[in-house]
């Protein structure tokens, strides 16, 4: 596999952190993991001078204080941060708030399930999905309403 | 036997004893290749992970690189079985290589693999070829476990996705919400993306889209070209015919078209887009399994759906269309349906004038509900503003109606409230007969709301009515306010009742308001109030006009 190997992960549920590193540890153990527990602190750790960048934000979105759209917004508003891949990855079921995270400039909106298993799925395959992509600046998508396929 | 025939017996003990730890390809080939320099004569070992054919997807090496124009070599070594006579021959002596021996193998459906032994000038190919046979049975058993368990691995997945879909689409009956979470249960756990398309108006239209990428779905998707090609798949799908096609959406190697049917109706299609390897694409009878259960969570919100219309229809048809006018009052009434909306309510109320301008209102609740409760419940409504129209006094109205349900023999009951309200100097002399119904409540002018009283025994419990009688009067702007028990039980998670801590207060607050907001936000702050709104809450209003002000221009 190609691409970048260091991925930063905003999550402030203790368990879902716990969840994460076990399922990413497993699966794609060539992986090093970064963890952050509130979104205030991703712009700073971004933006430090000479910090490694990573490749890849796995964001949560409903965090407290600085949720996880607001961190979406913040990094696409920084041009030095194009190439960062940003999947969200929660449990909302909320269509309104995929649809902000991707007109805000989300790459993903990941849907976090309750099984092990299936977690452990859903993250190799995304990890592997963009480590395989080669990065490109991004175009912030347009609004939900202009998007082709709408419920 | 030698010690170097010992030694490497001990190797390929230890090979096969680390078998059963291995868990990926990538593991194996460090496994496996490094004791193969171990062989007299060996300079590198080489291993080639393929495709069918000669496609190499993998190059992995022990001692002499496997890089950059090592390549194209490894490559015609793996073909011709050896040494070829080519430039290949004259790379390989520059770098010390004079023979090879070559092992392939391919799996029963799985990728297939090449290992190589570089031999130095001192090799012996033979003992190098009978060494790499042993190595190579090693490798071939990995990955045979390998296989065995990603494939049950990949089973797990399939169940927990199965399990986990059923879960979330069960949980909901709207057929919108329903399609969202099919789509996104898919993507990524099965598939790079999933588009749902709903059969309506004889054709497929597309209602849902989910990729790992939306950014790269939605360009796909604007170009005309692909979408008529998705439209087809779907078409052809719901026309009968397997869709499982290779190459036909730019980007996708593999797309899946499974058609949403259930109860013999076709609800759409599910097409799935794959772009993962083709051995972690899930079998088709997977993906019929879960657009079965996806079509039958829509045909059950769909059965929903009706059902909660029809409930919508009867309930409406129970309750007067609208509400008549009399000179010097005015009146409003709202009806709110509780959790149980699969079932009609037993709540009612009605209002009627008499000829001689009297107004009869009349609020009433019957035990239970459905079916049997529906009919007892237009047919109480009905007897009563019958009777009452026809001038019978309120007291004689409920006993008439106590008769007809005890020669029905009914097992159900219902509680009723009357007023009957007539004109005098200044106001309304009001009667309030109650059968086992909540007392009314009177908003007055710059007064705190004040109870009415309740009082007899609901209608059809004894053989003879049981009538709880009051009189009250309305002075002009005074307003009466008759309801149902779904209003003062609502329940907070305290289990309190609204009418014990938030009725009178709430009234007091809605005291100035036109009376059908009164009414309609009277109603809401109940329903809110409660956990579980589990029950109906009628509310039936009548203010006394002020002549100075004139009629309001809100009446229902």
């Amino acid at each position: 596999m190609t691409g970048f190997d260091l991925i930063l992960i905003v999550e402030d549920s203790a368990e879902d952190v716990e969840a994460i590193e076990r399922a990413i540890s497993r699966a794609l153990p060539d992986l090093r993991l970064e963890f952050l527990r509130s979104g205030s602190e991703v712009l700073p750790r971004l933006t430090t001078p000479g910090a490694e960048l990573p490749g890849l934000i796995l964001l949560d979105l409903n965090m407290p204080g600085e949720g996880g759209l607001a961190v979406i917004q913040r990094v696409r508003a920084d041009p030095a941060l194009d190439q960062l891949r940003i999947v969200v990855f929660t449990s909302s079921e909320d269509q309104a708030e995929a649809d902000a995270c991707y007109a805000a400039g989300a790459d993903s909106y990941i849907f976090k399930p309750i099984n092990f298993g299936l977690f452990q799925t859903v993250l190799r395959q995304t990890l592997d999905y963009w480590r395989s992509r080669p990065n490109v600046a991004h175009i912030v998508v347009p609004p939900p309403g202009d998007s082709p396929a709408q419920i | 036997m030698t010690t170097e025939e010992l030694g490497w017996a001990v190797t390929i003990h230890r090979l096969w004893a680390s078998v059963a730890a291995i868990t990926s390809r990538e593991e194996l080939s460090d496994l496996v290749l490094p004791p193969l320099l171990r062989v007299p004569g060996a300079v590198g070992a080489w291993g080639l992970r393929h495709t069918t054919g000669t496609e190499i997807t993998v190059y992995r090496w022990a001692g002499l690189p496997l890089e950059g124009d090592a390549r194209p070599v490894a490559l015609e070594l793996a073909v011709a079985g050896g040494v070829p006579d080519s430039p290949a021959r004259d790379w390989l002596a520059e770098r010390g290589v004079h023979g090879v021996a070559v092992s392939r193998f391919d799996g029963d459906g799985e990728v297939g693999g090449t290992m190589l032994v570089l031999l130095g000038p001192d090799g012996d190919r033979d003992r190098a070829a009978l060494c790499l046979d042993q190595v190579a049975g090693v490798t071939r058993e990995a990955i045979r476990r390998l296989a065995a368990h990603r494939a049950e691995q990949a089973q797990q997945v399939r169940d927990a996705l199965l399990a986990e879909a059923s879960l979330q689409m069960d949980a909901v009956l709207d057929r919108t919400q329903t399609l969202r979470r099919v789509a996104r249960m898919a993507v990524p756990a099965i598939a790079e993306g999933c588009l749902v398309y709903l059969y309506e108006g004889g054709r497929p239209e597309l209602r849902s889209a989910v990729h790992i990428d939306m950014r790269r779905l939605n360009a796909l998707l604007a170009d005309p070209a692909v979408a008529r090609q998705l439209t087809e798949l779907a078409t052809e799908a719901i026309a009968g015919r397997v869709v499982r096609a290779e190459g036909v959406v730019p980007g996708s190697r593999i797309v899946d078209a499974q058609v949403l049917r259930a109860r013999d109706r076709t609800a759409g299609v599910l097409i799935f887009m794959f772009e993962r390897d083709p051995q972690d694409v899930p079998p088709p009878r997977f993906l019929r399994d879960l657009s079965y259960r996806a079509a039958l969570a829509l045909d059950n919100g769909e059965l929903y759906e009706q059902r909660r219309r029809e409930v919508v229809t009867m309930q409406q048809h129970l309750l007067p269309s609208r509400l008549p006018s009399a000179a010097g009052l005015e009146f409003a009434a709202s009806y709110t349906v509780g959790d149980r909306v699969l079932e009609v309510g037993g709540d009612f109320y009605d209002v009627v004038v008499r000829a001689d301008g009297t107004v009869g209102a009349l609020v009433g609740d019957v035990c239970g509900r459905g079916v049997d409760a529906a009919a007892l419940t237009g047919m109480a409504r009905h007897t009563l503003g019958a009777l009452l129209q026809e001038g019978l006094p309120p007291v004689r109205a409920l006993a008439r109606l106590n008769t007809s349900l005890r020669r029905e023999k009914s097992w159900r009951f219902l509680t009723a409230g009357v007023a009957l309200l007539r004109a005098e100097a200044g106001g309304f002399a009001v009667q309030w007969l109650s059968c086992g119904h909540p007392a009314p409540l009177i908003l007055r002018r710059g007064r705190p709301a004040e109870s009415g009283r309740g009082g007899g025994v609901p209608v059809g419990v004894l053989p003879e009515a049981r009538v709880g009688r009051s009189r009250l009067r309305l002075a002009t702007g005074d307003t009466l306010v008759m309801f149902t028990d779904g209003l003062t039980e609502s329940r907070d998670a305290d289990g309190r009742m609204f009418g014990d801590v938030a009725l009178y207060e709430t009234v007091d607050k809605l005291r100035d308001v036109p009376l059908d907001t009164l009414v309609h936000e009277l109603s809401a702050a109940a329903a809110r109030f409660g956990v579980t709104g589990a029950d109906d809450i009628a509310v039936l209003a009548i203010r006394v006009e002020d002549p100075a002000k004139g009629p309001a221009d809100d009446r229902l």
